[in-house]
């Protein structure tokens, strides 16, 4: 549905995107993760067709956004980060003034009626949108995005600024909507994404660093596989017995969990598997082992090695490395 | 185009703005329409119009400053721009909307002149010559300043570069007295509104005075479209 190919946007000196790619099949939840200043909203407004792209191209629904862009835009139905409302309008007649700048051809009322049952915000139909709360104009920025029932559905960080009643209730209808909806979503709050979305696309600085479903992120980055292990011992033994160990890239001591019960985060090297050896070890020394445990990495921790200063070295250190190759 | 401009014409009318605009061009030809009829003669309709036009470049910017800058400061230039309108047409609805402000209070200036009619026979060639001119030199200087706030998402900057723009091509005839370089001054009486706007007020329907005023609006629409345009581009 949506196809963005080698986008890349630049503010003078400023890159702000560098050299995307993705895919979105019709029918999917996608949350797009990041930072602060990553280059979600930037990606978002220029699918939407507000800004230009420096270089690359955007196809939504088989129209490119530079050559089609009313097509497109008919197409997408966006909800900024700052939702366009106009303090002076009643939410009646804003949804009536988008219905008509949309070009909407279904029935008007009852239209506009569904939706607002939709999101809730009949109670306030015949207020000024300078006077409703930020959850409700929130929630008018979504109706306006609803508004002639778009195929695709743009959501620049729909829960910010909402109270945790508001952010569940805004949450459950952005997963109803993703079952007839092919839905983007922005957002720096991790449990959200989890929440809602089905694929996870991760970028930083402008680059993106990641793209997949949960698990196999935190798969692909838990590689170097952890186990948590609780073993009763002398802790000083036990640290130098396991750091001794063949196939242990670290450890680090926790501390006393229980008397005379210490627990250890045994990081492996590559993909070797702990748990024989360091069955083998405690019962030659008889330290029972009270518990073992892996560490799945969650989405946070996901984000945040994604998102860390060493992890973007490793990456320019590859890509340099392949730049390298090929011109070998 | 027909939604932005039902929008914008009933915010104009939300705000003070449209009312304040509005009555302070209709009490100004209120006071030189007093004027002519203290003078008892139909003839100085038309010096009240004149007069008008140094009010109307002076009241047309405070229409103009709002209509593109509010909508850069509160983002909500992202809804029209994302909307399936092209940018011609978003700048078109704009400039109807302001240009109706302005229209209201011009065809306002009628109330006195039909009273006049009434009893007299004042030369309708000339008032309407006056009107038409009126309505035509309005329309260009709201699209330079429709151009100008879209530049800015300040209304006061936009205001205050409208107001140099208006004050420029108020004081640019009395340029000519300063120099006497003939194709400067030439090219004065080219570009200056006054100069175009003299053959309406002798009741001559001036073909090159109209196509120049119209030229003057499709050339700033066409900036201001270029504007938002490139916003995508920056």
């Amino acid at each position: 549905m949506i196809e963005v190919k080698n986008l890349s946007k630049r503010y003078g000196q400023n890159i702000a995107l560098d050299n995307i790619s993705f895919t979105v099949e019709e029918g999917t939840v996608v949350g797009f993760l990041g930072p602060n200043g990553a280059g979600k909203s930037t990606t978002m407004n220029i699918i939407t067709g507000y800004l230009s792209a420096s270089s690359g191209v955007v196809t939504v629904g088989g129209y490119n956004t530079l050559d089609n862009p009313n097509e497109v835009k008919r197409l997408i139905g966006y909800m900024p980060e700052m939702p366009p409302l106009y303090p002076d309008m009643t939410v009646r007649e804003y949804l009536n003034f988008m219905y008509d700048l949309k070009k909407v051809t279904l029935p008007r009322q009852k239209h506009i009626n569904e939706i607002c049952a939709l999101v809730r915000i009949g109670n306030v139909y015949d207020r000024l949108i300078g006077n409703l709360s930020k959850g409700y104009k929130q929630r008018v920025g979504l109706a306006q995005a609803l508004l002639g029932n778009p195929p695709v559905l743009i959501l620049d960080e729909p829960t910010v600024g909402l109270d945790p009643k508001q952010i569940i209730e805004m949450r459950n209808l952005i997963h109803n909507l993703g079952k007839k909806h092919t839905i983007i979503l922005s957002s720096h709050i991790l449990p959200e994404i989890q929440a809602v979305c089905e694929r996870i696309i991760v970028v930083n600085q402008g680059a993106l660093v990641a793209d997949g479903t949960q698990e196999e992120l935190a798969h692909s980055l838990s590689s170097e596989n952890k186990l948590l292990v609780r073993l009763a011992g002398p802790e000083a033994e036990i640290r130098s017995a396991l750091k001794t160990m063949k196939s242990v890239a670290g450890v680090e001591s926790h501390g006393e969990k229980e008397t005379g019960v210490y627990e250890f985060a045994v990081e492996a090297k590559g993909a070797a598997d702990l748990r024989r050896d360091l069955f083998h070890l405690a019962a030659k020394r008889d330290w029972p082992i009270l518990s073992l445990r892996s560490t799945d990495l969650s989405l946070e921790e996901v984000f945040l090695r994604l998102t860390s200063a060493d992890y973007r070295k490793g990456r320019a250190a590859l890509k340099e490395a392949m730049k390298g190759g090929k011109t070998a | 185009m027909n939604a932005i401009a039902k929008r914008e014409l009933k915010s104009y009318f939300l705000s003070p703005i449209g009312y304040i605009c509005v009555s302070a061009i209709l009490l100004l030809y209120g006071l030189y329409f007093y004027q002519v009829l203290m003078s008892r003669s139909s003839s100085y309709i038309a010096s009240a119009y004149s007069i008008m036009f140094i009010w109307t470049m002076m009241i047309i910017p405070i229409i103009t400053m709002r209509s593109f800058s509010e909508e850069i400061r509160n983002k909500t230039d992202q809804a029209l721009l994302t909307a399936p309108v092209g940018v011609t047409s978003i700048v078109m609805g704009k400039f109807l909307a302001a240009f109706a402000v302005y229209a209201i209070a011009t065809v306002g200036s009628l109330i006195p002149v039909t009273v006049i009619g009434i009893f007299s026979s004042p030369s309708w060639a000339l008032i309407f010559g006056n009107f038409f001119g009126s309505l035509l030199y309005g329309a260009a200087m709201i699209a330079i300043g429709v151009f100008l706030s879209s530049l800015t998402q300040s209304q006061i900057v936009a205001a205050i570069t409208t107001f140099g723009v208006s004050i420029l091509l108020i004081i640019l005839d009395q340029l000519t007295s300063v120099t006497s370089n003939a194709v400067i001054t030439k090219l004065i009486g080219w570009i200056s509104f006054n100069t175009r706007y003299q053959p309406f007020t002798k009741g001559i329907f001036d073909i090159s005075s109209i196509v120049f005023f119209l030229s003057v609006i499709a050339v700033f629409i066409f900036l201001t479209a270029r504007k938002l345009e490139s916003r995508r581009w920056s």
